[in-house]
């Protein structure tokens, strides 16, 4: 991009942070007053903040680490039916359900990570879509007597956290708190050495192996991370909605991530978060008035990944950095290339050797 | 003790013997040019000493330890580094993000699920890393993305990032390939200028100016034989060599 | 059970597996040539189905039969030239991502254009009166898929041996630069070997139909194993695309005859243990995506 190979990026000021996750706060807090002004219904917010983690988890790994999964719906699953499980059978404490719907998610992604992360790319997607609907097949013919078979897990009880039963304001409310939770730490994870390294994986894999990096651990525990955070996304969609329907499995949810995903923006954490907002907006504006908001989602996408592979982000980056370059010198731009040009004596184009 | 040792190295692919019984010692503090024709071998010797590729016999001993059936990462680890014939960077990362990650890994090993560390205690590690450019003469450029680097100033980074390991062995394929006379002079100073920090190289190369300026100790291989070994005036009159050659290369 | 009835059940292993064979076929032929993991390809054997359905109901089985690839061939060049060629330069995840994309909106009009229900789509009428085969008796149109895929492997094998552009196709499958250096236009060839996969997919559709569900899902639902098909029996190696087809139909029928509910995950827990024994596949050659 133009804009990075002239302008340095500049050191960070130590306000940006707090500022940055004041926002976002705000953002959480506020949208459901928000979204009506706009067509939507205040319950909205809380489903975007919801599939928002997951989208967050999704580019964890995806955006980050570039190994495109197409199982994250395993995660997402397990995670909604083991809380709803409990929650129809154990008790109806909070807590308990959403750590073992987490525990859960997360041991399954050890598995899965573990055996879908010593192939690449293609291969990588494959298996991970495989293993995803083999779980979807698993919860509708065999382990039926648990999860409901075709009809899902219905009837789940709302579930009470210290006393306070989750519905209504109380639960945006709790969601609003997983939710920022989940961008403080995963911005936390990304500005770390850790989150260097997967920007590394995603760069240049061999390079990175052999400077002394150990780069299938570093993958599959992004991997990991990235089904916990699915997990819990899955444990609250199970709470809110007390209801876990059976596509919770299937590859048009994991489907559904990846899409948010890529139209909100890969790789830059807000992104999907936006892209998650934007589809369940559509979605809800759209299936009122056509019953083919589904196709009309898939050409978006398309139209996504064609014109804008980087998303609506990508798409504002532009426009501002379109806005800067017209404030910027032209001759001052001239005099930085040819610095660099002319210091080591060759021209910046690319020579290969065969 | 050499600083490396390889004995009787052998790698068949499928019918084909890359490397026939190779012995290389290579003395810490020298430069080792390994050269020969096409198809000799160079390549998939490099390979093996690397961790790419596992041999089929022999033995490789670096300061005594072994490193057959070692992973790449872990024969970084133990102070080799290589350098790609073309020149292997994050070219969507900043320069002084690209040896980081490099001195990272010299400060918490293979892995280390720091996750939640904090950016402002990478500053001693930052630090570092703009040492190295500076050592490379590309400190003006640390905070530039690489994706728009020149070849020879790609292959600078590169160095740049086998240095921040601060390495005992540096293996180089065909460092100079496909530079402009003017890039193979500046990449050629800075090899020197790295000889004069005490580090032993490694160096596959096909262009003689370069091998015969830099080199201490020259090994010939011809389809997977060493057919010479030793200082460079010895070789440049050797017959088996220029036998090998012919039609090659010129000495 | 007895023996009869295990040999038919066998035999309808090979059925299944045939249908998986000719997907799979199709996917590692564009795969191995193009380097695209085509996330369409379920698409198109769903409109293959879909074709058939329609095509038979107005003028009879036959001219589907032979409509259908044809039609499929059309469309493969189609979605080759006018989409999937600009993504050959792009990252592997965009072309995944834009193929799934596809595959979507292929699934959404066809639900568009037919309704979400399924659709009657009955072989010839011979076909439906079980025969006997000496071991019990039998649907004959399962004979008959079984016999299409085998001419059709034969066909395929024979022209990849034996011609030129079999040459070429294979020469491709190993070093697409190599072809560039020659001077062959790979462009063209590209865009035949996708139309080349479409047609195989189309096959399937119009043979495979009548036995599947010819709905929108089947796309998608006939992908995910025919992907593993591809993945056991080694990436861009057709042998092994057929090993592995027969290997997953015949899991899934004997499946069906022990304990029916494992009948849909089966596949995937033979696809595990056999990439836990061969992680590169059955027949995977090294330095394939690896």
């Amino acid at each position: 991009m133009i804009a990075h190979m002239l302008r340095p990026q500049s050191a960070e000021s130590p306000w940006r942070e707090p500022v940055i996750m004041a926002v976002v706060a705000v953002v959480m807090i506020t949208l459901p007053w928000i979204l009506p002004y706009v067509g939507g219904y205040p319950e909205l917010a809380t489903r975007i903040l919801i599939w928002g983690i997951f989208a967050l988890g999704f580019d964890l790994l995806v955006g980050f680490t570039g190994y495109l999964s197409f199982g994250h719906a395993a995660f997402w699953g397990i995670g909604a039916y083991c809380a709803g499980f409990y929650l129809l059978h154990g008790g109806m404490n909070a807590l308990p359900a959403i750590i073992i719907g987490v525990v859960a998610a997360t041991a399954i992604s050890v598995l899965l990570g573990y055996l879908a992360l010593r192939r690449y790319g293609i291969y990588f997607a494959i298996l991970t879509l495989a293993f995803a609907e083999m779980f979807y097949y698993a919860a509708l013919a065999p382990l039926q007597d648990w999860t409901g078979g075709d009809n899902g897990l219905t009837g789940i009880p709302t579930p009470v956290l210290a006393g306070i039963p989750l519905k209504g304001e109380v639960i945006h409310y709790f969601v609003v708190a997983c939710a920022f939770l989940a961008v403080y730490f995963a911005r936390r994870i990304v500005r770390s050495p850790f989150g260097l390294m997967l920007r590394a994986i995603k760069s240049n894999e061999t390079r990175l192996r052999f400077t002394g990096i150990n780069v299938y651990r570093y993958k599959v525990a992004a991997f990991v991370i990235s089904g916990l955070y699915s997990g819990l996304a899955g444990t609250l969609y199970a709470i809110y909605e007390t209801y876990v329907p059976t596509e919770s499995l299937h590859w048009v949810t994991s489907g559904k991530v990846v899409m948010m995903s890529v139209i909100g923006g890969l790789g830059t954490l807000f992104g999907p978060m936006v892209g998650a907002g934007v589809v369940l907006y559509l979605e809800d504006v759209l299936s009122a008035s056509t019953e083919q908001w589904l196709l009309i989602q898939g050409l978006i996408f398309m139209a996504f990944v064609v014109f804008l592979p980087g998303g609506v982000m990508e798409g504002l980056h532009r426009i501002l950095s379109w806005i800067a370059w017209r404030r910027t010198d032209l001759p001052e731009i001239e005099g930085r290339r040819q610095a660099r040009e002319g210091a080591h004596g060759a021209a910046p184009l690319q020579q290969r050797s065969r | 003790m050499a600083l490396l040792e390889a004995s009787g190295v052998t790698k068949r692919f499928a019918g084909l013997t890359a490397l026939d019984h190779v012995d290389l010692q290579v003395e810490e503090g020298s430069v080792h040019s390994i050269i020969g024709p096409n198809g000799a071998g160079k390549s998939t010797l490099l390979n093996v000493l690397t961790g790419s590729i596992r041999p089929d016999g022999g033995t490789i001993l670096f300061d005594g330890q072994s490193l057959i059936s070692r992973p790449p990462y872990e024969i970084n680890q133990l102070g080799i580094a290589r350098v790609f014939q073309s020149p292997e960077i994050f070219p969507e990362l900043r320069l002084v993000d690209n040896v980081t990650i490099a001195a990272l890994a010299a400060r918490d090993g293979s892995f280390r699920l720091n996750a939640l560390q904090h950016p402002r205690r990478r500053g001693e590690v930052r630090d570092l890393a703009e040492e190295v450019l500076a050592d490379v003469g590309l400190k003006e450029y640390a905070r530039f993305v690489a994706k728009h680097l020149s070849r020879g100033d790609k292959r600078r980074l590169e160095l740049a990032i086998c240095l921040a390991h601060r390495p005992r062995l540096l293996l180089l394929d065909e460092p100079t390939a496909g530079m402009s006379h003017a890039e193979t002079h500046s990449t050629v100073e800075l090899l020197k200028k790295i000889s004069e920090m005490g580090m032993t190289k490694i160096i596959i190369e096909h262009d003689m100016d370069v091998v015969f300026t830099l080199s201490s100790r020259i090994t010939v291989l011809h389809q997977g034989r060493v057919i010479a070994d030793g200082a460079p005036e010895q070789i440049r009159g050797d017959e088996a060599v220029q036998e090998a050659y012919l039609g090659g290369a010129h000495l | 059970m007895t023996t009869g009835s295990l040999l038919l059940q066998l035999l309808t292993g090979l059925q299944f597996g045939a249908i998986y064979v000719l997907i799979a076929l199709g996917l590692t032929l564009i795969f191995g040539t193009l380097g695209v993991a085509n996330f369409a390809h379920g698409a198109l054997f769903m409109i293959g189905a879909y074709l058939g359905w329609l095509i038979s109901s107005a003028t009879g089985y036959w001219l589907a039969f032979v409509l259908v690839p044809l039609l499929l061939f059309a469309l493969g060049i189609v979605m080759e030239r006018g989409l999937v060629q600009f993504f050959y330069r792009r990252p592997v995840t965009d072309q995944i991502l834009v193929t799934f994309g596809l595959a979507l909106v292929l699934q959404e009009v066809v639900r568009w254009m037919f309704g979400g229900t399924t659709k009657p789509f009955p072989p010839p009428s011979w076909a439906l009166v079980p025969v006997n085969i000496g071991i019990g008796y039998y649907p004959p149109w399962r004979l008959v898929i079984i016999g299409v895929t085998i001419a059709i492997v034969v066909l395929l094998f024979l022209v990849l041996r034996y011609t030129r552009f079999g040459l070429v196709i294979r020469a491709g499958m190993r070093d697409p630069e190599m072809l560039r250096f020659l001077g062959i236009n790979v462009s063209n060839r590209f865009t035949f070997v996708f139309g080349l996969g479409a047609l195989l997919a189309g096959i399937a559709g119009v043979i495979g139909g009548p036995t599947t569900a010819v709905n929108p899902e089947i796309g998608m639902a006939m992908l995910v194993p025919s992907f593993l098909v591809v993945v056991i029996g080694g990436m861009g190696s057709l042998p092994g695309a057929i090993l592995a087809g027969i290997l997953m139909g015949e899991a899934v029928s004997l499946s069906v005859l022990i304990y029916p509910p494992i009948a849909q995950v089966i596949v995937y827990i033979v696809a595990a243990a056999v990439l836990l024994w061969r992680p590169r596949g059955l027949f995977g050659v090294k330095g394939v995506m690896e």
